[in-house]
């Protein structure tokens, strides 16, 4: 098929999500990824640590772990129709960071990422695509903190890479 | 609805995504540092025409007392929050969803970037649970609450219901701010092709393209 050869413009691959998004909205609620990551770390907390987990808080009153979260199924549903899309365009191999520079960097940033999302109630996707859509005053104080973090970030990147 | 129907659709919704977004390489974390470091806009433009059409589709709905926006109390928790997810998603090269979606096309750092958000969440969990801060969703009151760093709670719907005017107005300001910025974008862009035109080196400066490091590029 020919959409699986080429890549597509972003501008219409998102002008899509976005149709789709508003019928989410109406039927659930808004995209959103940091709720179902969150939900999953307390799934495999709860598998790793058994009831020790009813020790910490965090997941009794903010997150008690359940698998009848809508939110884990995006996720899932992502990394499915990624790996169908990559498959079928022949883009599916397996991609192995070469530099311990790169690991690094995504240990850091991966922690940094989780940390951010559990801080914050929200994560990039619920920033630019459901709290400052939805006019919530949380979103306009997120969006200046990602520009911000991603400019620092950026002053990071350059100093390490050199560019 | 019911519980497995809601898990359906998010799963059909995501499986959507996870292809458009695979078929256009989108990144949200490129969208902000190509902007910032490349002076390049591909993803910036998508994001940004995005939010215009979700602004208009979501205050629309908001305005008819439909759809389901987030509801929590909001404050500084927001702004330290997503700094730090700033800073991590540059240094990653990656966001929430071009992690799922590049370990969906086998990229192993993408898969150690999310495990390390799990990390990430587990370790915020154990020192949310000694200082109990942000507030948890159940206890807000939707209300300022300065001592907790707490502004309460404002979106579409409660300036609809104070000031009685409807929110998809208030809607179609943003989303006339939201086009201003992405015209802006676009004369920029013609600037510096116009440039590039006339200094052939310069050109070279401009098409150069990000380096290839980290889980986006």
């Amino acid at each position: 098929m020919e959409f699986f050869k080429k890549t597509l413009d972003p501008v219409i691959a998102l002008v899509a999500i976005s149709i789709l998004d508003i019928f989410l909205f109406v039927i659930v609620g808004a995209w959103t990824v940091g709720g179902g990551e969150t939900m999953m770390t307390g799934l495999a907390a709860k598998a790793i640590l058994g009831s020790d987990i009813e020790k910490i808080p965090f997941w009794n009153l903010v997150f008690p772990p359940t698998f009848g979260y809508w939110k884990i199924y995006i996720s899932l549903g992502m990394l499915f129709g990624a790996f169908v899309s990559a498959v079928i365009s022949k883009e599916f191999y397996l991609r192995v960071p070469k530099h311990l520079s790169e690991w690094v960097m995504i240990t850091i940033g991966g922690l940094m990422m989780g940390i951010g999302i559990r801080l914050a109630f929200v994560c990039n996707i619920s920033t630019f695509l459901g709290l400052t859509p939805q006019m919530n005053l949380g979103g306009y104080l997120a969006v200046t903190g990602i520009i911000a973090g991603a400019w620092v970030g950026s002053l990071i990147y350059k100093k390490v890479l050199g560019v | 609805m019911s519980v497995l129907g809601e898990c359906l659709i998010a799963f059909v919704f995501g499986s959507c995504v996870g292809v458009l977004v695979q078929r256009s390489r989108f990144c949200n974390t490129a969208a902000l540092r190509d902007a910032i470091l490349f002076k390049s806009y591909r993803n910036t433009k998508a994001l940004l025409v995005s939010m215009m059409i979700l602004t208009v589709g979501f205050t629309g709905f908001m305005s008819i007392g439909e759809g389901h926006p987030m509801h929590f109390d909001v404050g500084l928790n927001q702004l330290i929050g997503l700094f730090i997810f700033g800073i991590g998603m540059v240094l990653a090269g990656a966001c929430t969803v071009s992690t799922w979606v590049k370990a969906g096309e086998g990229n192993v750092g993408a898969m150690w970037a999310l495990l390390f958000t799990f990390v990430g969440m587990f370790l915020f969990s154990l020192a949310w649970s000694v200082n109990y801060w942000p507030p948890a969703p159940a206890s807000m009151t939707g209300e300022p609450n300065l001592q907790a760093l707490q502004f309460g709670f404002a979106n579409a719907s409660t300036l609809q219901e104070k000031l009685k005017i409807p929110a998809i107005v208030f809607g179609l300001i943003q989303a006339g701010v939201l086009y201003m910025i992405y015209r802006a974008i676009l004369r920029r862009e013609r600037r510096l092709l116009k440039s590039a035109a006339s200094a052939s080196t310069e050109a070279e400066v401009i098409k150069k393209s990000p380096p290839a490091m980290g889980i986006c590029h």
